[in-house]
């Protein structure tokens, strides 16, 4: 399944309008407003300019939160976006009800202690943004995560995401059992999604700091489905 | 002849990968009354085959019809079938297997081989087989040459067999066969079972071509990312494809390993 763009001149509208160019705007845009973010459960919210606004939600990160208050703007970020707009593009602060500071390493921590696959979601969830892919939940189809090509306003995501790890005895516990598969692929069919299996390989354990992340290597594979009586025959005939 | 064979698969080919439409498979797939199975048409052209107990193979001694091109292996100017070729063609009529003293042996008799399990074929096998078979694939074990020229004879036997006389007696023959038996073993729990080629009527076994894809039969649980490279790197870079056979219900996977692009 290619991408499906939403409506005419969208994907000339992307083009002229790259992710990376719109997130390093965002990096700097959160930079010289020295944003932080407040850590709230697993989540994390943060406070938005006209300017931040308008970025954040071209770079597709965060959700606005809906109130009355009309001279500022709340985003509810997800905690693997929190993670990377503070450990990996380093342009927010993160703190607690009480205005301390975490650094990576205790966010780290905390992330993992409110959920134990932290480290591998994170990886897959980086080593998508990284290749400039917009990256949201992927919880209304039953996986881990969705890819967009580019903004979901202007094009459907393209893949449906599992992220699988060898190491933790398959930690999210996804496709041990065909049932599993015939229902991940009929679902991902009827939706027009391409189901995308990011394995990702420990090298070494992770729980006390985020720095061993870089060791970690991805490997993309599809699944797909496979039709015989689709193959296109150019002269069908069955010999006998 | 040909519609019905269609109409037999009919019940097999309804899970669609398209979205949308989602059509009720199950509901046209059991005969009510006996006569609603279907029965494929008789044959008029029926080839001959003699079973060859130690090899688990027949050889086939009356060949008619057009079918043999994609059929069975060549060696020495014979043609030998494996079970599931035997099966295949005597669900459909086209095959008539006869014991060592020549006398005919019936479908069960095949059935039971199979049930056996000592020709490297279960019935899953089979399925998977048959399936790929009635749909114009041509299909044959993974790795077996369609034909070995006399000269080559030598290369295919086993390092570890003593070598075969050249006069192609029946000895040497039958060590040549076994021990393309044993490359075909299994890895781990999963196998490479066939190799598949699409439909092409005018495919010669001396010039094959590359397969377009191998076959691995499923087991039990879906294959782990060590299983998958393991069976990559004995497909000697032609894709595979997974078949699991549930309840004679057959479902193609293809792992395919991929890099998404940097995005601009």
């Amino acid at each position: 399944m290619g991408s499906r763009w939403k409506g005419k001149g969208a994907e000339v509208k992307a083009l002229a309008d790259p992710i990376s160019e719109i997130i390093s705007q965002l990096q700097s845009s959160l930079i010289s407003s020295n944003s932080k973010g407040l850590l709230s459960g697993t989540g994390v919210l943060l406070k938005a300019d006209a300017e931040l606004t308008d970025l954040l939600n071209r770079a597709c990160f965060g959700r606005p939160r809906v109130t009355s208050e009309k001279n500022e703007q709340w985003f509810q970020l997800s905690t693997e976006e929190a993670f990377y707009l503070q450990y990996s593009l380093n342009c927010i602060k993160i703190v607690d009800h009480d205005d301390t500071e975490l650094n990576s390493d205790e966010l780290w921590k905390h992330m993992i202690s409110r959920r134990e696959n932290f480290p591998i979601l994170f990886k897959a969830f980086s080593h998508l943004r990284s290749k400039n892919w917009v990256v949201r939940s992927g919880s209304q189809y039953g996986v881990d995560f969705v890819a967009y090509r580019h903004h979901p306003a202007l094009v459907h995501s393209q893949y449906a995401v599992l992220v699988l790890s060898a190491q933790d005895g398959n930690a999210n516990g996804r496709l041990k059992v065909w049932s599993d598969f015939h229902c991940t692929l009929r679902l991902c069919g009827s939706v027009a999604k391409t189901l995308l299996i990011l394995n990702i390989e420990e090298q070494q354990s992770c729980a006390t700091s985020p720095s061993c992340l870089d060791n970690y290597v991805v490997e993309e594979r599809t699944i797909t489905r496979w039709s015989p009586e689709q193959v296109k025959i150019n002269s069908y005939l069955i010999l006998y | 002849m040909e519609a019905d064979k269609w109409a037999s698969f009919s019940e097999e080919t309804s899970d669609s990968e398209g979205y949308g439409e989602d059509p009720d498979d199950d509901d046209h797939c059991c005969a009510y009354a006996s006569t609603d199975i279907p029965k494929l048409q008789f044959r008029k052209d029926i080839s001959r085959s003699r079973w060859l107990d130690p090899l688990g193979m027949a050889e086939v001694v009356e060949r008619k019809g057009g079918l043999w091109t994609t059929t069975g292996i060549v060696r020495n100017g014979k043609i030998y079938c494996f079970i599931e070729e035997i099966l295949y063609l005597a669900e459909i009529g086209a095959l008539r297997l006869l014991s060592k003293d020549d006398t005919p042996l019936s479908l069960e008799h095949v059935y039971n081989k199979v049930g056996e399990g000592k020709s490297g074929c279960s019935l899953e096998y089979y399925e998977a087989y048959k399936h790929l078979k009635s749909l114009g694939y041509i299909v044959r074990r993974h790795g077996i040459p369609w034909s070995v020229r006399r000269s080559k004879v030598n290369c295919f036997v086993n390092q570890d067999t003593p070598e075969p006389a050249q006069s192609g007696d029946e000895e040497s023959r039958n060590s040549v066969l076994i021990s393309e038996m044993i490359n075909n073993m299994q890895i781990g729990g999963l196998r490479l079972a066939f190799d598949v080629y699409p439909p092409n009527s005018r495919f010669r076994k001396s010039a094959p071509g590359d397969p377009c894809f191998v076959l691995c039969l499923a087991s039990e649980y879906p294959p782990s990312k060590e299983e998958i490279e393991d069976l990559e790197r004995h497909s000697h870079g032609i894709p595979l494809k997974f078949c699991l056979v549930e309840h004679g219900r057959l479902n193609f996977f293809s792992f395919n390993k991929v890099e998404l692009p940097i995005l601009p």
